[in-house]
């Protein structure tokens, strides 16, 4: 066989020994070769045990090579003596070891649930789409192998994808599909999904004449694959789903999960070999970053493709951990036994804490800048050398101690982040660089903010508590320089929040006026720190139950090139109605147009207009009822509810039409009069159009509106009356924030000013 | 989510409502006041979770306090430049 240079797509255990790799050579051929790759784990502990476990190992049918070895545990100072067990076929080491950690529980066990592709990638410096070099002898079988790029290259040659995407008519949680949807190159084909026979026909001549390398499905997880693969075997017709000839694909079941503060659910997964299947539905953060995302943190963490697209971003980071601790000879601990150490009272008082989170000054400002840290607390890991076996950093900046395992992990990624955000800056708006350059430094972020989290997680295998307390510790110390900073030249902090903060001052405008401002920050905090924008206005709203009080994250505003930034009103809300999202979008946008405080009064009357037509249309049943669906996610099985939610109320109705839903999982609902007061959007049949609850939707959109115009004095109330009245062109504003509407606190009381009630 | 001890917000709501039987036995106007003084400590409540005091009440009055000064100070200015006024 010839010398080969390609990409890699794809790389999994052999059957019998070694591994497989898929090549796509730059002459357009997908090769398949076979590798010898020997994988290794170790057993630690008790040497009477030890000796028993050998004896055991000797017994086994598998091929194993035993010896003794001596390794670095991240958690121990002295390197540990251990028995290494190799085996030439990685294929039956997971069976193997299941058994021994059944029979010897009271052994430590060390690389011993490993992905394959991240010990390959530890030993060869492969991931997925690696430009690479192969030698091969005349059976496949590789002899020499050179990767010849980097996944921290910012722009790496792009591996020619044969994508096939295959979509049905409609969503099937919703209807019965009738036709299947599949699209290669720039052409499109329609399969009728009945009768059976000849869909499985055409679908197999598609697959072998397009032999796509990456399926991109929507629902493939939980309804395409199972259907195609299950009317496969009725009728006898194999589909070549798979590019390795004689395996079945991977079933991986479904589960329910609880991560930062939120029930999520995963359906179950079909993963294929040789070939690549990512289902949109199913993926992580696809409206967040595509494919191009997807890709990119495969490349990162050396992750399959289809496993990349489909885990969180925390399994991600601790798949780039071990991969570091296996390229540094570190053990990778089965399962942690560091348990947190004692502390004093006052101790956990002063370290238990999260980043600063102020309470803004609530109203309307104008001409704001706002700065942020660049990645603040990946930043503070890498420059302060945090990291579990590293001792508590006693300043903000360089370390004395040789680099740890979490800011080796990180540094590269964090550089590659900074550098694509840097070009972003330089890109003009129409380059498509842009656009891919997003994707990518957004797969960074996420990958980035969760590696924080997992320094606290007790059950990360390279968590340590402490550490994660030495983040927040010295971020809370950069903000506060930050904050010291600005006031000391003459600003006045608006907001700060965990790594941003918001500043003013009279006559500071124009980005370059609050350079000087940056550079002292950057002085004073040896971190990254860069300027988000300057707002042409910005109001911080207050909480919705008493105006009395600020709350940190919900404002919005609207920076000098006219985009809009907003957090925590319907727009950003997820189960939000559409209609009343895309009003205050709309209304938002209006407001924006505003270049000076003067203009934003006349806005105000034009906003208003925008609320008559859409209540207008509400009214007169103009809304097409897509536009108001509510998704509500199950936060607990129903069982649970004492007094059943809307949402628990439409997934009554979906269970009493036999269709079942799990917590995590978001029902689409739309509110109706009578009855339950909701109707599941899934239910078999549709929603009486004239039984929409319009009182609940005006509701909705009055609350909506009143936020963003709650500054200029027009609260819910004062909407209702503009909009009947139709009085919102005559009328003139004054412009002031509500604050100074209440009396402000007063110490010695007159009883004149708070009247007693008429009954006590 | 995993925290050993309770957020500032979680504290100062322990100790409000750790006042709720002095509250009630106030009259109307002056369980007005009050709310105003707790909502006045409730500005600070970052700088309170900074300085993680183990008697967090301590600091919640001392917002209070805070809060009251600057009201004093804002009052003495107005009435400076009222008085200014009548002098010109």
């Amino acid at each position: 066989m010839p010398d080969r240079v390609g990409w890699l797509l794809d790389l999994y255990e052999d059957d019998r020994e070694g591994v497989v790799l898929w090549l796509i050579g730059d002459d357009g051929e997908r090769c398949r070769l076979r590798q010898d790759f020997p994988v290794t784990f170790y057993a630690a502990g008790d040497p009477e045990q030890l000796r028993a476990l050998q004896s055991f190992l000797r017994a086994q049918p598998e091929k194993l090579r035993l010896y003794r070895a001596q390794r670095r545990d991240l958690f121990h100072d002295q390197p540990l003596t251990l028995l290494a067990v190799e085996m030439s076929a990685p294929i039956c080491q997971p069976r193997l070891f299941k058994r021994i950690a059944r029979r010897f529980p009271g052994l430590d066990y060390y690389d011993a649930d490993l992905n394959i592709t991240l010990r390959h990638a530890a030993r060869w410096g492969t991931f997925p789409l690696a430009r690479c070099y192969i030698s091969a002898d005349d059976e496949g079988t590789v002899r020499e192998l050179r990767v010849l790029d980097s996944p921290w290259d910012l722009d790496p040659l792009g591996a020619p994808l044969r994508v096939l995407a295959l979509k049905p008519d409609c969503d099937p949680a919703h209807a019965q599909p009738k036709v299947l949807i599949a699209r290669h190159d720039g052409h499109k084909y329609r399969f009728s999904l009945q009768p059976e026979r000849p869909l499985l026909i055409n679908l197999r001549a598609l697959l072998r004449r397009v032999d796509p390398d990456l399926l991109l499905t929507v629902s493939g997880d939980t309804w395409l694959l199972p259907l195609l693969l299950s009317l496969a075997k009725k009728h006898n017709l194999p589909l070549p789903l798979n590019r390795e000839v004689g395996r079945g694909v991977l079933h991986k079941k479904a589960g329910t999960y609880f991560s930062y503060g939120q029930i999520i659910y995963r359906g179950q997964q079909i993963l294929l070999y040789g070939r690549c299947h990512i289902d949109c539905r199913n993926a992580m953060m696809w409206q967040s970053y595509d494919l191009e995302g997807a890709l990119e943190s495969a490349r990162v963490t050396a992750l399959p493709i289809q496993i990349a697209a489909r885990v969180s971003p925390g399994t991600g980071i601790s798949s780039m951990q071990i991969t570091t601790a296996l390229r540094n000879d570190i053990l990778v601990p089965w399962r942690k036994q560091q348990v947190e150490r004692p502390k004093t009272a006052l101790d956990l008082i002063r370290f238990d804490q999260g980043g600063l989170v102020y309470q803004p000054i609530t109203g309307l400002h104008f001409d704001v800048g706002m700065i942020d840290f660049v990645s603040m607390y990946p930043s503070i890991m890498v420059r302060s050398n945090i990291s579990p076996e590293t001792p508590f950093p006693d300043r903000l900046g360089s370390s004395d101690h040789p680099p740890g395992l979490v800011p080796l992990t990180l540094k590269p990624l964090l550089e590659k982040r900074i550098a694509l955000k840097q070009r972003a800056l330089s890109l003009p708006k129409w380059d498509p660089r842009r656009r891919k350059d997003k994707a990518r430094s957004s797969a960074h972020k996420w990958l980035l903010v969760t590696c924080f989290g997992y320094l606290g997680y007790k059950n990360a295998r390279f968590g340590r508590i402490e550490a994660h307390e030495a983040v927040t510790t010295w971020g809370r110390e950069a903000l506060l320089r930050a904050k010291e900073a600005a006031e000391e030249m003459g600003f006045r902090v608006l907001h700060m929040y965990v790594d941003g903060l918001w500043v003013q001052k009279d006559g500071c405008r124009e980005p370059d006026d609050f350079q000087p401002l940056l550079e002292e920050i950057a002085a004073r905090t040896s971190l990254p720190i860069s300027l988000d924008g300057v707002y042409r206005w910005v109001v911080f709203l207050p909480s919705r139950v008493d105006d009395r009080l600020p709350v940190p994250n919900r404002y919005f505003g609207v920076f000098q090139d006219g985009s809009v930034k907003a957090r925590g009103i319907d727009l950003r809300r997820r189960d939000a109605a559409p209609f009343v999202a895309d009003a205050q979008c709309e209304m938002l946008r209006c407001l924006a147009r505003a270049q000076s405080p003067a203009d934003l009064q006349r806005q105000v009357p034009e906003a208003v207009d925008i609320l008559r037509r859409r209540l207008h249309a509400l009214r007169t049943g103009r809304v097409p009822l897509e536009d108001l669906l509510v998704g509500k996610k199950l936060s607990k099985q129903l069982a649970g509810y004492r007094v059943p939610s809307p949402g628990a109320r439409a997934v009554m109705q979906l269970q009493a039409a036999g269709k079942s839903v799990y917590p995590g999982q978001r029902v689409r609902l739309i509110f109706i009069r009578g009855g339950a007061g909701v109707h599941a959007w899934d239910l078999p049949y549709p929603p009486d159009p004239a039984a929409v609850d319009v009182d609940h939707y005006q509701e909705l959109i009055l609350r909506a509106a009143a936020n963003l115009l709650q500054p200029f004095g027009l609260d819910e109330e004062a909407l209702l009356i503009w909009v009947r009245a139709d009085l919102g062109c005559q009328l003139r504003l004054p412009l002031r924030t509500w604050r100074r509407r209440r009396p402000p606190p007063v110490i010695h009381l007159d009883p004149a000013l708070y009247p007693e009630p008429c009954c006590q | 989510m995993g925290r050993t001890l309770p957020s500032i917000t979680q504290a100062f709501i322990q100790e409000q409502e750790a006042f709720s039987r002095f509250r009630r036995a106030l009259r109307r106007g002056d369980q007005l006041a009050l709310d105003d003084l707790f909502a006045s400590a409730r500005q600070h409540l970052s700088a309170a979770a900074y300085a993680a005091h183990a008697l967090p009440m301590e600091t919640f009055l001392l917002s209070m306090l805070l809060e009251q000064h600057k009201e004093i100070l804002r009052l003495r200015q107005q009435m400076a430049e009222l008085t200014g006024d009548l002098d010109a």
